[in-house]
Order: structure tokens, then sequence, then C-alpha cells
């Protein structure tokens, strides 16, 4: 293992990242111009006069041919210039920065939730596989794992509204406003998202850790008169989090397309709401805005695990 | 872990998976006949009645009977589900197929595009689908298939890339078999022991999308219903009228996981020792 090794790696798989954005940049564009028909018709719908289509038209630069649209939409989308949403006539990057402190705010907090409650409980519960503490958290967490975010987030205010008879499901508060009144509004839906996740993940580590407490160096360890803590931190985890990180990448992006659906349980203004206004107001400039920006975080996340396991795993750069 | 173990494992996830989805089948047979009530009639005077011996799971705000809402729900999530899944095959075979059969520039170029695909968290993809089509049950079953046809184009491919090294299909082709039918006699029926628990899988994701869709307005369109739908509309009367939440929930938990009990005894039962 050399570090010239470690430079090829990593510039390849910039090479690649690079030509995956260019990819996606591509597909996105080409969604929302493959539409049938003329898409300024389209977004002003059945009623609009020619002339309003026209100055769509226009206003949209769809009277260029398509490679120079998607030419200008490209370098807008990478210098945070993406053109201005039709519904609401202000810029759309703007309108996406409004939006992410509260779908960034609940990723995060469900993922801190997901780190904090699966790992303690694999290793509860690969200590004794089989055993009572194992069967129980084994049997909820495929429950857990086939409840629909959505479903959870409806079960959660019902529980929550038939023991604390006040409970009610707290407004929105700007983080710069409250933050204290801001986590708390988005505790519930962040917990919502993370419950099919923390089981996901705790299936995942149990087996991984189990796995590892059969293999030669643990028993190694083991004979040399180690403790079972210091097996379970030096031994046992380095390994399992090596191959949990490509995991919890895919968690990562799933929590973002799970986040888009609570926030409507919730009542939220983040990017959800955006998506869905965009959505039934036909705003094509928003939402192509939205769908890229979130590819763009789904492959910087696959892009980061790719790194990170390479960098805990030296094996994965010389394939 | 031993063989016996295996199989009993195996076999307890086959009973309990499939009892579950016995529950939401049998209510999906049921209603193509017959439901208590019309699903669609409503009644002023039985507005948010309590479940009863009348109304088994109660009634809604507009006084339809939620059983047979249910049931008549219960249609859409497994036509949804299937026919998504069924397109999502089809794709599968067109792309993942030559992927791994012909390999070279041909693989490349088809997972590049697959794998770019998969770059847009799925719900996102489907909703924007939908959003350009129109929202209507069918566009729902076109947008799942589309966004689930790579991951089915990467069970093919991987299958592919390893029966295309046996010496039978090595004899098909030195007999001048071509490769079409090639990849669909001699290597697709190989391939179903992977694809069976994928599709299985694939049913239950699909649910839960469609399910978030149809919540969010964008999936089934009233007046039929759905149990996202369903639940969408008893979000306001949750603290009146519980068991609007509680059943559809039941039943779209009992259909999600009855399928992801049957794949994970099929996984358990096909992946030897692999019962962790």
């Amino acid at each position: 293992m050399t570090g010239k090794q470690t430079v090829l790696y990593i510039i390849r798989k910039v090479a690649e990242l690079l030509a995956t954005l260019l990819l996606v940049s591509l597909l996105t564009f080409l969604a929302f111009s493959v539409i049938p028909g003329d898409t300024a018709r389209v977004m002003l719908g059945a009623n609009a006069t020619q002339e309003q289509v026209e100055v769509l038209r226009e206003e949209l630069g769809l009277n260029r041919p398509l490679p120079v649209r998607y030419l200008s939409w490209l370098g807008g989308a990478f210098t945070g210039n993406l053109g201005n949403s039709t519904q609401y006539r202000t810029d759309v990057a703007k309108l996406i920065a409004n939006r992410l402190p509260v779908t960034l705010g609940m990723s995060i907090l469900a993922f801190v939730m997901i780190i904090a409650i699966s790992y303690p409980l694999a290793i509860l519960s690969s200590r004794k596989p089989g055993k009572f503490a194992d069967q129980v958290c084994s049997v909820l967490g495929h429950i857990l794992f086939a409840i629909p975010p959505f479903v959870l987030s409806l079960l959660l205010i019902l529980i929550f509204g038939s023991i604390l008879k006040n409970f009610t499901i707290g407004n929105y508060v700007a983080p710069n406003v409250d933050f204290g009144i801001y986590l708390q509004s988005l505790l519930l839906p962040a917990f919502a998202i993370a419950l099919p996740k923390i089981a996901m993940t705790f299936k995942f580590l149990r087996s991984s850790m189990i796995e590892q407490k059969a293999s030669d160096h643990v028993a190694t360890a083991k004979s040399h008169g180690l403790s079972d803590l210091k097996i379970m931190f030096k031994h046992i985890l380095p390994n399992s989090n090596v191959s949990s990180i490509t995991v919890i990448s895919l968690v990562l992006s799933d929590i973002l397309g799970g986040s888009l659906i609570v926030e409507q349980v919730f009542n939220l203004p983040g990017l959800g709401r955006l998506l869905l206004s965009a959505i039934s107001q036909r705003d094509f400039p928003l939402l192509s805005g939205i769908v890229f920006y979130l590819a763009l975080v789904t492959v910087l996340l696959y892009f980061a695990a790719d790194i990170f396991s390479s960098l805990s795993d030296p094996r994965i750069r010389i394939r | 872990m031993n063989g016996n173990v295996d199989t009993s494992r195996a076999k307890r996830f086959y009973t309990v998976g499939i009892l579950l989805l016995s529950v939401v089948v049998i209510c999906f047979l049921i209603s193509l006949f017959w439901t208590p009530y019309d699903p669609y009639a409503t009644d002023a005077a039985a507005k948010l009645l309590p479940p009863s011996s009348a109304h088994p799971f109660g009634t809604d705000n507009f006084g339809r009977d939620v059983l047979s809402r249910v049931m008549s729900a219960a249609k859409f999530t497994v036509f949804i589900s299937v026919a998504g899944v069924t397109i999502a095959l089809i794709l599968g075979t067109l792309t993942g197929l030559p992927a791994g059969y012909f390999g070279g520039f041909t693989d490349k170029s088809i997972m590049l595009v697959n794998n770019s695909i998969m770059c847009f968290p799925g719900i996102l993809l489907a909703l924007v689908a939908v959003a350009v089509f129109g929202a209507s049950m069918y566009n729902v079953v076109w947008a799942l298939g589309l966004v689930f046809a790579p991951t089915f184009a990467r069970v093919y491919r991987a299958g592919t890339l390893e029966i295309k090294e046996y010496d039978y299909i090595t004899h098909a082709r030195v007999m001048g078999v071509r490769p079409v039918r090639i990849m669909l006699l001699h290597i697709l029926p190989n391939l179903v022991p992977q694809l069976l628990p994928a599709t299985v899988i694939g049913l239950a994701n699909m649910t839960l999308f469609e399910s978030g869709m149809s919540y969010l307005g964008l999936g089934v369109q009233p007046p039929d219903a759905s149990f996202g739908k369903m639940l969408a509309e008893s979000q306001a009367y949750i603290r009146v009228a519980p068991w609007l939440v509680i059943f559809p929930s039941l039943m779209l938990v009992f259909y999600i996981l009855g399928l992801y009990f049957v794949s994970e005894g099929m996984r358990v039962s096909l992946t030897k020792g692999g019962g962790t």
C-alpha cells in the first residue's frame, strides 16, 4: 500500500464523480424537456392565451436549441443560478436555501438518533444472539422496518396525543428565532424518519458483529486475555464500521427522501412542501432545481462513503 | 449455524409472512365481488361512527364504511405493486441481461445510466414523473416501474455474469445459438432463485412508495380508496376518530410486513448458513 496508489484511487473516484454528476444533470434536464407538447403550454394550463405562452417561452429561453439550453442550465446549476421560479417570481437557489433549515435539521437529527440507538442495541443483541434481549430487538426491528415513516408519524401523534392530553404538533419556529423550540418542533418528525432506519442499521450491524465475533482475530484477542469491552471497541467495532459506511450512506439518502413526505404530516415548511407546491403549480424551473440539488447531495454522499471506506480499509484502494 | 435451525427459521418467516399477506389478499379477492357497503356511498346520518357490529371498522367523515374502503384500497395497493414490479422486471430483463451477457461497452453504458438513475432519491423520481405526466393510478405504475428497474437490472446482470461462464452456455454458443435465445431460454430461467426474493422485496418497497405518494395526493386519485389517501384524509380527525387511522395503517403494514417476512424466509432458505 503506497501513497501513489491512494492518490490514483482518489483521482479515479473524482473522475467517476464528475462523470456521474454530468449524467445526473443531463437526466434532470432531459426529464423536463421531453414533456409531451409545449413546455410553456403545459406549465400555464389550457386556459392561457397564446401571448402568455409566448412570453413564458421567451422567459424560459425555450426558443433556443436544446443543447444550448442544456449548457446554460448546467452552467447555472453549478454556480447556484438556476433561474427564477415561475410561481414565486424569485431566485430558485434562494427559495431552496430558505427551506434547508427544516429538511437539513430534521435529517441531521434523524441521523444522530439512528447512530445513538442502533449501535448500543446491536452491541447488546450481539452479546448473546438468540437470547431474550436479542429476540425482542430483532422482532421489533423487523416490524419497524415495514412501517412507512408517514404512518409512524401518525401513530406517534396518536400515541403522544392519548398520553399527553395537551399534546399538539408544535408549530415550526426558525432556528435564529428560538433554537430550542426549533429543535423541539423537529424532534418527533425526525424520530418517525429514524425508526425504520434504526431497524435497518441495527439489523446490519448485528449480523456484522456476530460475524466478527466468530472470526479468528477475535478468538486470538480473547486468548490473549483482553476484556470483552476492549475486544468490542478495538477489534469488532472498527471492522463493523468499515462495512457499515456504505449502509449509512444509503440510509442518509433515504432520510432525505423520507423527510419529503414526513414534513407534510407535521406541516413543516421544508423542501418537501416546496417540492409539492412546485409540482401542483407546474413550476418546472423550481422543480428541476430541487431535483438536481437533492441528487447532487446523494452523489456527494456516495462519493464521501467511497473515500471514507477506502481510507479505513486499504484493500479497497488496490482493487 | 446448522441446516435444521435454518429450515425452521425459514419456516417461521414463511408462516408469519403468508398469514399476514393472506389477510390483505383475501380482502382484495373478496372486494372484487362484494364489500359490506358501497365503498363510495356517503351517508350523512352515519358520520364518524366508532366501530360497531354494523360497521366493524367504523365510518369516516363522509359516513362511508371504513371496512368496505379498506377492502377496496387493498385492491389498488395489490394491483399497483404487482403491475409496477412486472414493468420493472421487464425493463430489468431488457437492460440487465444484455449488460451481463455482452459485457464491454454495452455493459459500461447501460450500467452508467442505471447508476445515474439510482443517484436520485427514488421517491423524488417517482413524484417528478407523476408531476410531469399527471397524477393517475397508471402513471404511478409506470413511474414506480421505471424507478425500480435499475435495482432489478443489477440482479439480472450479476446473475448473468455468473451463469454465462457455465459450460452449457459455451456449448450453446459454439453450436451457433443466437444470443437472444441463449439469454432468454438458457440464462433467464436460471436467474429465478435470485429474482424471486428481489421481486417480493420490490413489491414491498413499491407499496411503501405508492402509499407515500397517495398520502401526498399524487397517487391513487379520489374517490378511489387507497391506504395512503385514507390516512391523509383521516389525519384531521385523529383525536375524535382514531379508527380512521388505525385500520388502514394496520392493513398497509400487514401487506408490507408479510412481503418482508416471505422474502426473509426465501433468503434464509436459499442462501445456506446466512441465517444470522
